[in-house]
């Protein structure tokens, strides 16, 4: 019932649970090397082409790119 | 190999992600008995310090924080080498110091299983346990110890807390390791399936053989028995590597071919049993986490809003955020301008005093000149950037350490992606209208390598601080101080931003296109961390403050020296002028005897005073006509014509390639005036500005003065690369000569091709 998005759609205050992450192989690595990953709650800090959001102990930076998406579900649980 | 494998000292490395207190802890180990310098071939900082361990003298390696050790550049190969013992210029590491933030274990971790799973014996400190507690977290650390299998220690590293028993862990390896060399490897623990063990298995063995039978494959660099010939470690990277770097840095060319097609047979094989690369290592690293982690960290029930919350709200508001950015720039950027003007003030008159004191001892002649001129001049040339580096890095440090910077980055993020770069690059750049040489310094924060060449090349661009007594003295004698736009704005102040202006739009324009050309590959996604809020350290502010003051003065400063003396030969040699011998100094002995003849109360004394004085500066001006300066001057007068220039000018912006500050002491010499012209007094300025306004060509008598030719000497120096010192501490943060080249070619070539067109195009718009 919940449609997957574009993480940068998601407003600021706003909780999702991360269902994918599509780009090249070796950039999706990369932001799973930070704990951005499939199956992880992050909320929207500051909306915006570069956005921060707050993943399980920590924030991130991270400027929407055309080649790498980060796909969410809106509504996950804190 | 190297010296050091003979008697090598017990070697620790230490890793962490950023942000952890890494510095902090190396610091509290460390103390001040560490040295700061750089990997050949790479720019990564190399950080060694000294430990006491029991009654051992240990080496501590700082390698630079990241998040995993999968490396795809030269860069990030760095500490996966270090840490396999495949450097020879650094002992093979004996025990790994691995330092967690207690309050993000799960990502943290990710770079504890790579690091375990290198066979060294390590030491987990477990860092920041205080704000992990204030975000409502709880830690069984004991649970944890039993989890690992690995020493965990609790450390506070800014209270130094914990430290003793961290060396009390590393002394226990140490121990070990001296009793029996084999018994202290640690066993490799790898969260890997078994399929995916049994092909990085397989493709040891394969590469191991290859490498028996064939000298070409470019085996590591082993320089003990401690690691197989083929480390484990690299043979899975290379297997999860998809990205070819690491074949192409590890292999020789005819072996990366095969060994391609053994890595795609490989992975093929893994995908069959749904076994997917490189999608595996986190999925299994992070299951590990989970694993050792279970039970061991307690979250509250809702989030805790910290302060550094509240105060990020704030602060990277858009509004908000923006406005305390700009006003926290200004303050601190004014109080470079502010604060280091009388120290560099005061250092000037020291160096000046100096200058003096060794004139008055030595007779008149070259090594006077070498001294005073050269090697004096050329050592306060160095010593007057000093303040502004060290107070804009005591900004900047504090600034880092506290958690602002990255704030800062994400605010200027949205400005500079426009020029193909990212928001880190902003505050290199926005140091450099004070002086390039600490913005090109700044440059260490950007992580990644096109983005951070870039900046470095572009950065010389933006107006520092010495271009601007050129700015003045042309602007004050030849642009008018009108009004315009219906006394809205003024000439001379548009004149001077348009300066600014200028190089702040080639530098964007060349960024866009480095990024395009020459510096062009994949952009990876712009993800940083922004780290909580905490105060900044006194100890690691001062350190990063004296560490980049003195790798200027000790590595730059002798290079500036040299370039100093060179020019200042130049412009002595030969010291021969037919005007002067039989033209200057007869007239000058002349008077000197007048001078005597007359009583010293004679009214014509004075008068007499200031011809003696307009005849030395006249001997001088034909000296220096007549020098290998000189000389090149006239000679490449033909090229500098179309620029609107006389040969005058021409040699003094080529005596101001060392450093730009000293062409108002250049035009001085060659007007006439003495050496000694200071910019900063008004009445030396408007007697420059005076003998400008009156200087005529040689040949036709015209005036060589008018407002394009000001113009386009401007434009010149605002583009030119006029500074041996930032080109210097270019070839020292990019590690080769090609950079600064570069910069120098490009810079000058533009400046030519601006104050030509300057010069061209003012001439044909209708008369001011």
């Amino acid at each position: 019932m919940h449609d997957l998005i574009p993480l940068n759609l998601l407003s600021p205050g706003q909780y999702a649970n991360v269902d994918a992450i599509t780009g090249l192989p070796e950039q999706v690595h990369r932001l799973e090397e930070l704990g951005l990953r499939s199956g992880t709650t992050v909320e929207m800090v500051q909306s915006g082409r570069s956005c921060i959001i707050r993943l399980a102990g920590h924030k991130l930076c991270l400027r929407a790119d055309e080649l790498l998406q980060v796909l969410v579900r809106r509504g996950a649980l804190a | 190999m190297s010296p050091m494998t003979q008697r090598s000292p017990f070697t620790v490395a230490l890793i962490g992600n950023p942000n952890t207190g890494k510095s902090t802890l190396f610091m509290a180990l460390a103390g001040v008995r560490q040295r700061v310098g750089n990997y050949p071939g790479v720019t990564v900082e190399k950080k060694l310090g000294r430990v006491r361990l029991g009654d051992r003298d240990c080496q501590l390696v700082d390698l630079p924080g990241t998040y995993s050790l999968a490396p795809r550049s030269p860069d990030e190969m760095v500490a996966v080498d270090v840490l396999l013992g495949r450097r020879d210029d650094l002992a093979a590491v004996d025990a790994v110091l691995s330092i967690v933030d207690a309050s993000n274990l799960e990502r943290n971790f990710y770079l504890l299983s790579q690091a375990l799973e290198l066979g060294l014996p390590t030491v987990v400190a477990l860092n920041m346990v205080d704000i992990a507690r204030t975000k409502g977290l709880k830690i069984d650390i004991q649970r944890l110890r039993e989890q690992l299998g690995v020493p965990v220690i609790e450390v506070q590293a800014n209270r130094r807390l914990g430290v003793d028993e961290l060396k009390t862990a590393l002394t226990e390896i140490a121990n070990r390791r001296s009793a029996d060399k084999q018994a202290s490897a640690a066993p490799v623990i790898s969260p890997f399936p078994a399929e995916f063990q049994r092909e990085v298995a397989r493709l040891q063995n394969a590469l191991d053989q290859a490498h028996a039978g064939d000298s070409s494959v470019r085996a590591p660099a082993v320089t003990n028995s401690y690691h197989a010939p083929w480390p484990r470690y690299l043979v899975e990277r290379l297997l999860l590597d998809t990205s070819g770097y690491l074949q192409t840095a590890l292999l020789a060319n005819g072996q990366v071919a095969p060994l391609d097609s053994e890595l795609q047979a490989a992975r093929k094989r893994l995908a069959a049993e749904g076994i997917m690369v490189p999608a595996v290592e986190a999925q299994a690293r992070y299951a590990w986490v989970e694993t050792v982690l279970r039970g061991v960290v307690q979250r509250p029930a809702t989030r805790v809003v910290t302060l550094s919350d509240r105060v990020d709200r704030v602060l990277t508001n858009k509004l908000w955020g923006m406005l305390i950015f700009v006003v926290a720039m200004l303050l601190v950027f004014s109080s470079v301008f502010v604060a280091a003007e009388p120290l560099m003030r005061a250092i000037d008159t020291v160096i000046g005093t100096i200058g003096e004191a060794v004139a008055d001892r030595l007779n008149e002649g070259p090594v006077r000149s070498l001294l005073v001129d050269g090697v004096i001049g050329g050592v306060g040339s160095v010593l007057v950037f000093l303040p502004q580096i060290l107070i804009l890095f005591f900004f900047l440090a504090v600034l880092e350490d506290c958690g602002y910077m990255a704030r800062a980055a994400y605010l200027m993020d949205k400005l500079m992606v426009h020029v193909g770069l990212s928001g880190k690059s902003f505050i290199p750049m926005l140091s450099s209208f004070a002086c390039a040489i600490p913005g090109v310094m700044a440059t260490r924060v950007i992580e990644n390598r096109r983005d951070r060449l870039t900046t470095i090349l572009v950065t010389p661009l933006m107006s520092c601080s010495a271009r601007l007594p050129v700015y003045t003295v042309l602007i004050g004698a030849f642009i008018p101080a009108r009004r315009i736009a219906g006394g809205l704005l003024q000439l001379q102040g548009l004149t001077l931003f348009a300066m600014y202006a200028i190089g702040v739009i080639t530098a964007a324009v060349v960024a866009l296109v480095l990024k395009r050309t020459l510096l062009r590959g994949p952009t990876p996604p712009f993800v940083m961390e922004l780290p909580s809020y905490k105060w900044p350290s006194p100890s690691i502010v001062l350190f990063r403050m004296a560490d980049r003051g003195w790798s200027f003065v000790y590595r730059a400063g002798t290079l500036i020296l040299a370039v100093s003396v060179i020019v200042w030969a130049a412009s002595y040699y030969p010291h021969q002028s037919a005007e002067v011998d039989y033209r200057l100094a007869p007239r000058l002995a002349a008077i000197e005897e007048q001078q005597a003849t007359l009583g010293t109360n004679s009214p014509q004394q004075a008068e007499l005073a200031a011809e003696q004085a307009d005849m030395e500066h006249a001997i001088a001006a034909a000296y220096q006509r007549d020098s290998y300066l000189g000389r090149l001057g006239q000679a490449i007068e033909p090229a500098v014509r179309p620029l609107g220039w006389d040969w005058r000018i021409g040699c003094a912006a080529i005596a101001s390639f060392p450093a730009r500050e000293v062409v108002m002491g250049a035009l001085g010499v060659i007007y006439n005036l003495g050496s000694g012209v200071d910019v900063g007094e008004e009445a030396d300025r408007d007697r420059l500005a005076g003998r400008m306004q009156a200087a005529v060509w040689d040949d036709t008598g015209e005036k060589v003065y008018n407002i394009p030719v000001a113009l386009s000497i401007m434009v010149f120096f605002a583009l030119c690369a006029q500074c041996a010192s930032t080109l210097v501490v270019i070839r020292r943060e990019t590690n080769s000569w090609r950079w600064p080249a570069f910069t120098f070619a490009y810079m000058t070539g533009l400046a030519y091709v601006g104050a030509f067109l300057t010069y061209q195009i003012g001439m044909r718009l209708p008369p001011f």
